[in-house]
C-alpha cells in the first residue's frame, strides 16, 4: 500500500462492528454451525433467530450445487411461493441450469422436451434470447465438453446460480441480499478507481483485492 | 445471381477458374467435352471470339443461348445446339448436383459434390454446410425435430466452421411453428422455392463457368436496355418497355416546344397553374381575383369549365385534392376557399384574421389541408372547417410555400428567406436546409425524395431530402431577381426541370446533367408558373404577366389541329412561334 498507513491507525474501527461484518458473511453463506460457535465465543447478543432461516436456505443452496434444480425449485416454492415467480432472471437460471444437467447426463430427448416446454417462453423476449441460445447451442454437439460453451456444465456456472438464488431469497425475506463485507470490498475498489481517474498518478492506485492480501 | 438471405457462410472471394486456353487455330475442334472421370472436365476455351469488338468469347455465348432456351421451355432446341456446337452447357455431374438439390437428395448431393473437381476444400465445406443446414431447417419444419438434432450433431458441427449459425441453428429448435421458424431462420420453408433459392446460393460459391447463373442472357439484355435507357437525353415517353430491335434515342421533338394553344380567359396577371393529378384539369389563378378550371380535350388541347370567383384580393395559389374531386385557393388574403370541381362551387371558406395565407398543402386522405402564411403559423383543417393542429410561435418565420409529401410523412415549408423546413410529422422532429440566397417558390417531386426551390440569385436547386439533405444540382440560365417564379418537374420519369423566368421565357434543363435543353419564347411578360401534365409526358402549361396562359406539346401535333376547336376561349396557335395575334388583345407589359 502506497499510503501513509500513519492515516490509517488513526482510525478507530469498534470490535463489535467487525464481528458484525464477519456475522453477516456466515449467516449469508449458509454456515450455520459456524455462525453459533462463533456468537458463542465472541459473547454477542442473538438479535435475530437467523438459524431457521439458515435451516431454510442451506439445503437450496446445496441443491442447487449439486445440480438438482427440481428439488431446489421445490424446496423454494415452499419457502416462499411467489418468489420464482416474481424474480424473472433467477427462475431462468434454474431452468436452464436444469436444461445443462440434463444434457451433461447425455439425455439429449430429455433436454430437448423440457426446453420446448419449459423454455419456449424466454425465447420470445429479446432479453434473454442470447443466453438462452447459448445453452441450446449444447445440443449441437456430441461432446458438449469441448464446445464453446462448456463453461455452462462447470462447477463455476452451478455456483454462481446458486448464489443468485440465496441472494433472491434473502431479498425476499427483507434481509440483506449482499454480505457486508462484500459490499465494503466493492465500495473499496470503486471509491479507489475514481481517486485513480480524477487524480491519475497523483492519487493512490486502483484496488485489487489479491494485491492487497499479498502485500 | 441468388442474393444473399442472411443465411450464409462468410463472404467467400470468387474463385478464380483457370481454363485452359489452348491455341485459337482454324478448324481445330472445339472442345474436349465430356471426359472420363479424374480427367480435365471443362470444356476448354479455344480462345475464338464473336461480336464487332471482339470481346465476347464465343464458348461462353453458346452456353447462355443454350441457357436461354432451356429456360424458355425450347428444351428440345437446347439439346441439339449442345450437340451441334459440341459444347455443353454443364457438366454431367453439375447437371446430377442441381437434380439433387432440387429433389432434396442432400446425402447424394454432398457426395456429388466431393465428385466435382476444381473445386478448394473451404468451398466444399460452405457448401457442405449450406446443404446441411437445408437438410436441418427441412426436417424441423416437418416435425422431425430427433432427425434434425442428429443432424446438427453428427454432421453440421463437424464441419467446424460457422459456429454462431450452428448455435442459432440449434435454438431453432424452440420456434413453436414453421411460421415461427421461417421468420427467425430468414428461411422460406419447406417448399420449392426454397430449394431454388439454395441452389443459387451454391452457385454463387461454385465458380461461374460450372454453373452458371440463372437467367444470365435476360440479366445481360437488361442491363444494356437499362444503359440505354440512362443515356438517351431527351427520353420523354410513356411507353415503358424499349424495343430490342434499336438502340434508344429519344430525338429532341420528343418534349414539347411548340405553343399548342393561348388561353385569354383571365383578365390579369396569371400568378399560377397546375394540372390535377390526374392530368384531365388544369387549375388556373390570376391577379383580377378568380381561379379558372379548365378541361383538357382530346390531342392536348384545353378548355374552360368554371371560373370561380369569390375572393376579394388576388388569387396567388390553389392545390388539387388527391383525388381531385376539390380543389383549394388562396391568395394575399386571410381566408382559404374550397371549391367542388365537378361544380365549381365554393364549399367553404377559412377564415383566420389577421392572417395571409400564400399556400396550402393537402393530406394524401383528402380530409385534411394545411395553410401557411405572413402570420408566421401553419394551421391543419378538416374540411368542415374546423382547425385541427397549429405550429406557431417565434420559431416559426413567414411561410412563403408549402408541401406535404405524397406518403404523408414530411411537410416542407420555406420560412423566413432562406431556410427550407422538412418537418417530420410522426414524429414531429424537423431538419432544416438552409440556402444560400432567398428562396421564392418550392416543388417536391412525386415520390416525394426530391425538392426543387427557386432562389432570387437566378439559381434552381435541386435537393436529395430521402434521409438527409444533399444539393444535387444548380440549374441556371433563366432570369429572376424580383418576382416570385416556379418551376417543376416534368416529363416520363421526371427527367426535366422547367422553370419560368422574368424574360418571357420558358425554360427547360435535363435533370441529371443539368444542360439546358430548350428556351421557349411566346409569352410577353415574365412566366410566374409552369406546370408539366403528370399524365401525359408531352403536355405542360405556363403562366404569364401578360394575362395569358400558353397550352405546349410536341411539334407533331401542329398538323392535327383543327384551327376551330377552343376558340372561344384561347387562340389557337397555328404559325411557327410568331405571337402577332396575340398582342393585339393584350394590355402592354409596361
Amino acid at each position: 500500500m502506497d499510503l501513509d498507513s500513519q492515516e490509517y491507525d488513526k482510525l478507530k474501527v469498534s470490535d463489535s462492528e467487525v464481528r458484525k461484518i464477519v456475522l453477516s458473511y456466515l449467516v449469508h453463506n449458509c454456515f450455520k454451525e459456524t455462525a453459533e460457535t462463533f456468537i458463542a465465543c465472541s459473547g454477542m447478543k442473538r438479535t435475530a433467530d437467523c438459524s431457521v432461516d439458515i435451516d431454510k436456505r442451506k439445503p437450496i443452496y446445496n441443491h442447487v450445487l449439486e445440480g438438482n434444480v427440481l428439488k431446489a425449485v421445490e424446496l423454494t416454492n415452499l419457502l416462499a411461493v411467489d418468489l420464482l415467480p416474481t424474480n424473472k432472471d433467477v427462475n431462468f437460471e434454474l431452468l436452464t441450469l436444469h436444461f445443462v444437467e440434463l444434457v451433461r447426463a447425455k439425455d439429449c430427448a430429455g433436454a430437448l422436451e423440457f426446453a420446448q416446454k419449459e423454455l419456449r417462453d424466454f425465447s420470445e423476449q429479446e432479453h434473454y434470447r442470447e443466453k438462452l441460445q447459448d445453452c441450446m447451442a449444447l445440443l449441437a454437439y456430441e461432446e458438449p465438453e469441448t464446445s464453446p460453451m462448456f463453461s455452462l456444465l462447470s462447477m463455476d456456472h452451478r455456483q454462481s446460480v446458486a448464489d443468485a438464488l440465496n441472494c433472491a431469497i434473502l431479498a425476499h425475506a427483507n434481509l440483506p441480499s449482499y454480505t457486508s463485507m462484500e459490499r465494503l470490498l466493492q465500495h473499496t475498489t470503486v471509491v479507489r478507481q475514481y481517486l485513480n481517474q480524477e487524480l491519475g498518478k497523483d492519487g493512490p492506485p486502483v484496488f485489487t483485492l489479491k494485491a492487497y492480501l499479498k502485500g | 445471381m441468388g442474393g444473399d438471405n442472411g443465411v450464409g457462410p462468410p463472404p467467400l472471394k470468387r474463385l478464380k477458374l483457370s481454363i485452359p486456353t489452348a491455341k485459337a487455330v482454324p478448324g481445330d475442334s472445339l472442345v474436349t467435352i465430356l471426359a472420363p472421370p479424374m480427367a480435365k472436365d471443362m470444356p476448354a476455351d479455344d480462345g475464338v471470339t464473336i461480336g464487332s469488338r471482339g470481346q465476347i468469347r464465343k464458348l461462353e455465348f453458346v452456353r447462355i443461348i443454350t441457357q436461354a432456351l432451356s429456360s424458355l421451355g425450347y428444351k428440345h432446341a437446347a439439346t441439339a445446339l449442345e450437340e451441334e456446337s459440341g459444347v455443353p452447357l454443364q457438366l454431367p455431374v453439375v447437371s446430377d448436383f442441381r437434380r439433387e438439390i432440387l429433389a432434396g437428395l442432400w446425402d447424394e448431393s454432398i457426395t456429388t459434390l466431393h465428385k466435382i473437381t476444381w473445386l478448394d476444400d473451404e468451398t466444399v465445406k460452405l457448401a457442405s454446410f449450406l446443404i446441411l443446414q437445408q437438410k436441418f431447417l427441412e426436417f424441423l419444419d416437418s416435425g422431425d425435430t430427433s432427425s434434425a438434432l442428429k443432424t446438427l450433431r453428427s454432421e453440421i458441427s463437424l464441419l467446424g466452421i460457422n459456429t454462431h449459425r450452428v448455435h442459432e441453428l440449434a435454438s431453432f429448435v424452440m420456434c413453436p411453428s414453421r411460421e415461427a421458424l421461417s421468420e427467425r431462420a430468414d428461411w422460406r420453408g419447406a417448399n420449392p422455392d426454397s430449394r431454388v433459392c439454395l441452389l443459387e446460393q451454391l452457385q454463387n460459391l461454385l465458380p461461374p463457368a460450372l454453373m452458371i447463373p440463372e437467367n444470365r442472357l435476360e440479366h445481360l439484355v437488361e442491363q444494356a436496355l437499362e444503359v440505354q435507357r440512362k443515356s438517351c437525353l431527351f427520353h420523354n415517353s410513356s411507353e415503358h418497355l424499349l424495343s430490342l430491335y434499336t438502340d434508344h434515342r429519344c430525338s429532341r421533338d420528343q418534349i414539347p416546344t411548340r405553343t399548342l394553344q393561348v388561353l385569354e380567359a383571365h383578365e390579369n396577371e396569371v400568378w399560377f397553374l397546375q394540372f390535377s393529378h390526374n392530368g384531365r384539369y388544369l387549375a388556373s389563378a390570376s391577379k383580377d381575383l378568380t381561379a379558372i378550371l379548365w378541361e383538357v380535350v382530346e390531342d392536348g388541347l384545353v378548355k374552360l369549365r368554371h371560373i370561380l370567383r369569390g375572393h376579394q384580393k388576388a388569387v396567388s395559389f390553389v392545390a388539387w385534392s388527391p383525388d381531385d374531386t376539390m380543389l383549394l385557393t388562396c391568395g394575399n388574403e386571410e381566408s382559404v376557399k374550397l371549391w367542388d370541381t365537378s361544380t365549381g362551387e365554393c364549399r367553404h371558406t377559412f377564415n383566420k384574421p389577421n392572417s395571409c395565407f400564400t399556400s396550402c398543402a393537402w393530406f394524401p386522405d383528402g380530409n385534411r389541408f394545411v395553410s401557411g402564411g405572413g402570420d408566421k403559423s401553419i394551421y391543419m383543417w378538416d374540411l368542415e372547417g374546423q382547425e385541427l393542429e397549429s405550429w406557431k410561435g417565434a420559431r416559426m418565420p413567414r411561410i412563403n410555400d408549402l408541401a406535404i409529401t405524397v406518403d404523408g410523412s414530411h411537410m416542407v415549408s420555406i420560412c423566413g428567406d432562406k431556410d427550407i423546413r422538412i418537418y417530420n410529422l410522426e414524429e414531429k422532429s424537423e431538419r432544416v436546409i438552409e440556402e444560400e440566397k432567398p428562396i421564392t417558390s418550392l416543388s417536391v417531386s412525386k415520390d416525394g425524395r426530391y425538392l426543387l426551390v427557386n432562389l432570387v440569385s437566378q439559381e434552381i436547386h435541386l435537393w436529395d431530402i430521402a434521409v438527409s439533405s444533399k444539393l444535387l444540382f444548380k440549374y441556371r440560365g433563366h432570369r429572376q431577381g424580383r418576382y416570385v417564379i416556379r418551376s417543376c418537374f416534368g416529363g416520363s420519369d421526371h427527367a426535366f426541370i422547367v422553370s419560368g423566368s422574368e424574360d418571357s421565357q420558358v425554360y427547360i434543363w435535363h435533370r441529371q446533367n443539368g444542360e439546358l435543353l430548350e428556351v421557349l419564347p411566346g409569352h410577353s411578360g415574365t412566366v410566374n408558373s409552369v406546370s408539366w401534365n403528370p399524365v401525359n409526358p408531352h403536355m405542360f402549361a405556363s403562366a404569364s404577366d401578360d394575362h395569358t396562359i400558353r397550352i405546349w406539346g410536341l411539334t407533331t401535333n401542329i398538323d392535327q389541329k383543327n384551327p376551330n376547336v377552343g376558340a372561344a376561349n384561347g387562340i389557337d396557335h397555328l404559325e411557327n412561334g410568331g405571337t402577332r395575334e396575340l398582342l393585339e388583345n393584350l394590355k402592354p407589359f409596361y
